[in-house]
């Protein structure tokens, strides 16, 4: 396989396949791809069903390294049944978090205290739309399995999400992807729950219009969840610049990167049902009421504007924490 | 709706092999395919070719393709395996030669 780091630096994070973005994001050179495509762990269930296969699963995972950190890396694939995780993927997904937990177990024994400089760290790169109905079952159990791995993670391996590929990070994967301790996001980034098609389906069209583009977006795009802090930090559209956040912030310590995260304590969620409550009362009918709540005096250009002037200009709402 | 599976084995005359020891290209979604090459020296100047594809009643189709695709290129000396979704022929073979492409091309 030939792909030239360099090049990928520059690419586009959200046109980059799978293997491109985990390749991408560790040092150069350092990406060891755990069963890839020659191992040939395609889901039996979708055999069964008649329903096309991948090598892979529709998901990359690995270990590689930054600067001092072993770094996990898991990579979705969108373009492959939406990125939805099953029995075979998800397995891969939460194995590899869970050897990112038994590093930090096994440094800590040597260590004693697990230098920040050398931490190990874990990179979820999100492209899903969340279980794969095929294999309903499985699929949940696996999701539920990322999310107890990721509370195991708190003040151990600092955990982050990485949105902005085709598909975002939706159904349960919108659970998982909000549950690290830094969401990084470019302007294609979308977080949900329940995608557009379904919320019209089940409610109706006067509730939530699927072919109003400009609505999806700022409803679950990441300039909206910029604004209202459930996105950390957006940023351009390339792998590099991913890279670079990550590596940003990779040799704080453990205290400080926790501290943007959305959930896992009673406080937090207190938090969060705070922009409930206020949505509620200023009878926010539109993710632009609470844009203007927090300062913004002109929430109609804020999705249009080049992403430099945006970036310098938007108000953010201010953590509690 | 079961999945189709075809397995052929071609011999090109000018028969050539690929440098590095695999290559893989694309993703299996709707109308696209993924080739996985890779190099097996007990295939001498053959190449074996196992697809599973979601698509009945294309087997004379695929062997036209995949045999003219080997015989032009002199590809050999690899087991081919390729999962389809519905790609068309033009898809098929672009994603070959790409698939040459990553594994250092052909010597």
């Amino acid at each position: 396989m030939r792909m030239i780091w360099e090049d990928l630096q520059d690419k586009s994070f959200y046109q980059a396949t799978a293997r491109e973005r985990a390749f991408g994001l560790v040092d150069k050179g350092t990406f060891k791809e755990f069963l890839g495509p020659r191992d040939k762990m395609v889901s039996p269930h979708l055999l069964v069903l008649g329903e096309a296969l991948e090598f892979d699963d529709g998901i990359v995972v690995g270990v590689g390294k930054i600067k001092k950190h072993p770094t996990f890396v898991v990579s979705q694939e969108g373009k492959y049944v939406g990125g939805a995780l099953g029995e075979v993927n998800g397995a891969k997904m939460s194995y590899t978090l869970r050897l990112a937990l038994e590093t930090y177990e096994k440094m800590k024994e040597k260590y004693g205290e697990v230098p920040d400089e050398k931490k190990p760290l874990c990179i979820v790169s999100y492209d899903s739309g969340g279980v794969r109905l095929h294999e309903a079952n499985a699929g949940l159990l696996m999701h539920s399995e990322c999310m107890e791995l990721f509370y195991e993670f708190q003040n151990k391996v600092p955990n982050f999400s990485l949105c902005g590929s085709t598909i975002g990070a939706y159904g349960a994967q919108g659970f998982v992807c909000m549950s690290a301790d830094v969401v990084i996001a470019n302007d294609y980034g979308r977080i949900g729950l329940t995608g557009p098609d379904v919320i019209q389906q089940e409610v109706g069209k006067d509730e939530f219009d699927a072919s109003d583009r400009a609505l999806i977006w700022r409803t679950m795009g990441a300039r909206s969840k910029y604004i209202l802090g459930d996105v950390d930090y957006l940023i351009k559209d390339t792998i590099g610049a991913f890279r670079n956040q990550i590596v940003d912030l990779a040799d704080l310590p453990m205290k400080k990167i926790s501290r943007s995260r959305h959930l896992g304590s009673p406080k937090l969620v207190e938090e969060n049902l705070e922009v409930v409550k206020l949505a509620a009362e200023i009878k926010a009918n539109d993710s632009k009421d609470l844009w203007k709540y927090y300062g913004n005096d002109n929430p109609d250009e804020l999705p249009e504007l080049p992403y430099d002037k945006f970036i310098s200009t938007v108000k953010r709402r201010p953590r509690a924490i | 709706m079961a999945l189709t599976e075809l397995n052929f084995e071609f011999k090109p005359k000018d028969a050539k092999t690929l440098v590095d020891d695999w290559s893989h290209t694309g993703i299996v979604s709707s109308g696209d395919i993924e080739v996985l090459l890779e190099k097996n020296d007990s295939l001498k100047g053959a190449a074996k070719v196992h697809i599973i594809t979601t698509v009945v009643g294309f087997d004379n189709v695929w062997e036209t393709v995949i045999s003219r695709f080997i015989e032009r290129t002199g590809l050999s000396g690899v087991n081919i395996s390729i999962n389809d979704n519905a790609a068309t022929p033009a898809v098929v073979i672009r994603r070959m030669q790409q698939a040459i492409a990553n594994g250092g091309g052909l010597q």
